[in-house]
């Protein structure tokens, strides 16, 4: 079984939910992409998701844009971004990894992204295919790698099914109508839609979007199997990238763990 | 009547292994309630009699096919006749599209519209039929457009619609469509996107190129009355390529009619520094489709140069790329310099003043008007007209006003 799968197994056999933390790969530099991601499971996060930077990234808010932007000032590609993961695994060989991007970078490094092994990163989100796409039709396929499909407020229940079924790691489940970093949680509307989901997978679904305050990740996560972070901690790596002092991202997600288990 | 080439795009919505949807899971509903509405209504006869109506009451269309007589004794050879899409109300081809939307729009019940644009063509002809029908109308376009576009942005801004510049990536119609996709992630509920060009996810290339087809329709019944015959050449300036497709989806199965697109050659192909994706492009996924796109080897959007900011775009309709492959169209490209030296002399041998975006297209003629015998009729799709121009080729001429 796949670092990712296992380590999800292992979360709900012992009634855990999973916390998984966002970073943009080279904002602002790949030694200090390196650091966060050591420092991330230091402060409890389960599962690391390295954003993969692209030019256009049409499903990010601001804060998550300009961190694209910063790490492609210094010309970040898969291949350095793959390096690191290298890197990271001769510490760290538990942590399961996810990369979530946009299909152009990964379509343009598909040797690459096949040739990975077991030692590299676990799983691939993209964000501009289609859930009932397999991404094998792109050629980005790899047995070491699995992928996860995102399910959204306005997918229709025939379609909760197909996605769910082409989806191996978990469901990503975005919780609004917008992009990273919103503020408009519908927590009625999310609850109904993770149960529907669950009715058609035994895969976990993590909710992610929006989530801001330690109260909505306690409540989110008492209807999911996890929840994903991700502008708040983007925006505290911004704020410290001179100082390079990210203390208080320990803090956050060392709460923000507590708060969820 | 219809042949393979009219069966395009597939039911995926692909033109061979160009297309698609690739946009974010929460726009999937979206595109599908779209597409639905649209296959209902496009063969609906009261749908279709209302928006010829439109056409033709509001747009002012059909729009002459003209003999151009001192630009073809410029030539000395051939025939030169331009489509007169500059005549339309709001003075380009982008309001025919743009009067079929709106309708699927309120069809839909939507009550708020948005639209990104570039030369600010698309947002003038997006304000213009939300304001007829009294709805909430948000226009983005990149910041740099904003300035070298700025009477189009206060045409918008007359017409009750709000402009959101937008500072991002290089800040010209690539960026501005990134903006559009987003606030319609958010507001997709109530939110109808009118894309301006035949780009993006499937149904809008389909959409935006059936309803542009009116003007390659015209031309082939025009052709009949005025030389009786086919063109042997048309001519039509690419950014997206919607002016293109326009003109050329009818004359896909006419194979005695040459389709010549224009892309721009910014500071010339070789350079590295122009919008001429299918000329030195290679098929990428951008904007919600697969198809020829300029991009590093990382897979990242480089930036683009052009003169004109219609064209000012790193992607292009994924059925041009088709065409390009089967072999059914020519794209050549043109620099900025010949399509200034194109638009001065238009204007001046022919009392009409073509926007650059379609000086590009003029600007070809130089090369085609030599290869073609003399008994040829090329057709020049005037998919503007220069007016929105006048800062940009003044600051360029060292004028100040």
């Amino acid at each position: 079984m796949n670092r990712l799968s296992s380590k999800l197994v292992e979360l709900k056999n012992t009634n855990q939910k999973a916390l998984v933390a966002y970073l943009v790969a080279g904002d602002p530099d790949l030694d200090t992409t390196l650091e966060l991601m050591h420092l991330f499971v230091k402060s409890g996060v389960d599962v690391i998701e390295i954003g993969v930077p692209f030019t256009d990234p049409i499903a990010e808010g601001p804060t998550i844009q300009r961190a694209h932007d910063r790490a492609l000032k210094n010309d970040i590609s898969l291949k350095m971004i793959l390096d690191t993961v290298k890197k990271f695994r001769t510490v760290d060989k538990e942590t399961p990894i996810v990369l979530m991007g946009y299909l152009n970078t990964f379509i343009s490094h598909i040797d690459m992204v096949k040739s990975a092994d077991s030692n590299s990163v676990d799983s691939i989100l993209v964000v501009d295919v289609p859930g009932e796409l397999n991404l094998e039709t792109y050629g980005i396929s790899n047995p070491n790698i699995n992928t996860i499909s995102l399910i959204s407020p306005t997918t229709k229940e025939e379609r909760v099914e197909s996605i769910a079924k082409n989806s191996t790691g978990f469901i990503y489940y975005v919780n609004l109508r917008g992009v990273t970093g919103s503020s408009n949680l519908n927590i009625d509307e999310i609850q109904k839609n993770i149960a529907r989901i669950q009715q058609y997978t035994d895969l976990p679904t993590m909710a992610g979007f929006g989530i801001k305050s330690i109260e909505d990740a306690k409540t989110l996560a008492a209807y999911s199997d996890g929840i994903v972070i991700g502008s708040s901690i983007v925006e505290m790596i911004d704020e410290e990238s001179l100082t390079k002092e990210f203390g208080r991202i320990g803090k956050y997600l060392r709460e923000m763990k507590t708060a969820i288990s | 009547m219809a042949s393979d080439n009219f069966n395009f795009p597939d039911k995926e919505g692909f033109f061979g292994e160009y297309g698609g949807k690739f946009v974010p899971e929460t726009l999937m509903y979206a595109l599908e309630e779209l597409e639905n509405t649209y296959n209902k209504l496009k063969d609906n006869k009261d749908f279709i009699d209302e928006f010829y109506k439109d056409l033709s009451a509001f747009v002012g269309r059909p729009s002459p096919l003209y003999f151009a007589q001192r630009l073809t004794d410029h030539y000395g050879s051939g025939s030169i006749w331009l489509k007169r899409e500059d005549l339309n109300h709001t003075g380009a081809h982008k309001i025919n599209n743009t009067v079929g939307q709106i309708l699927l729009a309120k069809h839909m019940g939507k009550k708020r519209i948005i639209a990104e644009t570039g030369a600010g063509q698309h947002g003038v002809a997006t304000a213009t039929v939300a304001a007829r029908l009294g709805l909430e109308c948000h226009i983005y376009m990149g910041a740099e457009d904003v300035r070298r576009q700025s009477l189009n942005v206060y045409r918008i801004k007359l017409l009750g619609a709000q402009v959101h510049p937008v500072d991002s990536g290089s800040a010209t119609l690539k960026d501005a469509l990134n903006e559009a996709l987003r606030d319609w992630v958010t507001n997709v509920d109530d939110t109808y996107y009118i894309i301006g060009s035949v780009t993006g996810p499937h149904p809008y290339p389909m959409i935006v190129r059936d309803f542009n087809s009116v003007v390659g329709k015209e031309v082939i019944e025009q052709s009949k009355d005025l030389f009786g015959k086919m063109p042997d050449a048309i001519v039509a300036c690419v950014g997206g390529g919607s002016n293109a497709m326009g003109i050329f989806h009818p004359f896909i199965d006419i194979k005695e009619t040459r389709l010549i697109g224009v892309e721009a050659g910014g500071k010339g192909v070789a350079t590295g520094e122009h919008a001429a994706p299918l000329n030195d492009g290679t098929p990428g996924v951008l904007h919600g489709a697969r198809s020829y796109l300029m991009q590093d080897e990382a897979g990242q959007v480089k930036d683009t140069k052009s003169v004109s900011a219609g064209l000012d775009y790193p992607g292009v309709g994924p059925e041009h790329s088709w065409l390009k492959d089967v072999g059914r169209a020519e794209y050549v490209a043109v620099s900025d310099d010949d399509a200034l030296k194109a638009f001065h002399e238009v204007t001046e041998l022919e009392g009409i003043m073509p926007a650059l975006e379609t000086a590009h297209a003029f600007a070809y003629l130089e090369l085609l008007m030599k290869e073609l015998d003399s008994s040829s009729n090329v057709v020049v799709n005037v998919s503007g007209r220069g007016d929105k121009d006048i800062n940009t080729v003044a600051e360029i001429d060292g004028i100040k006003f």
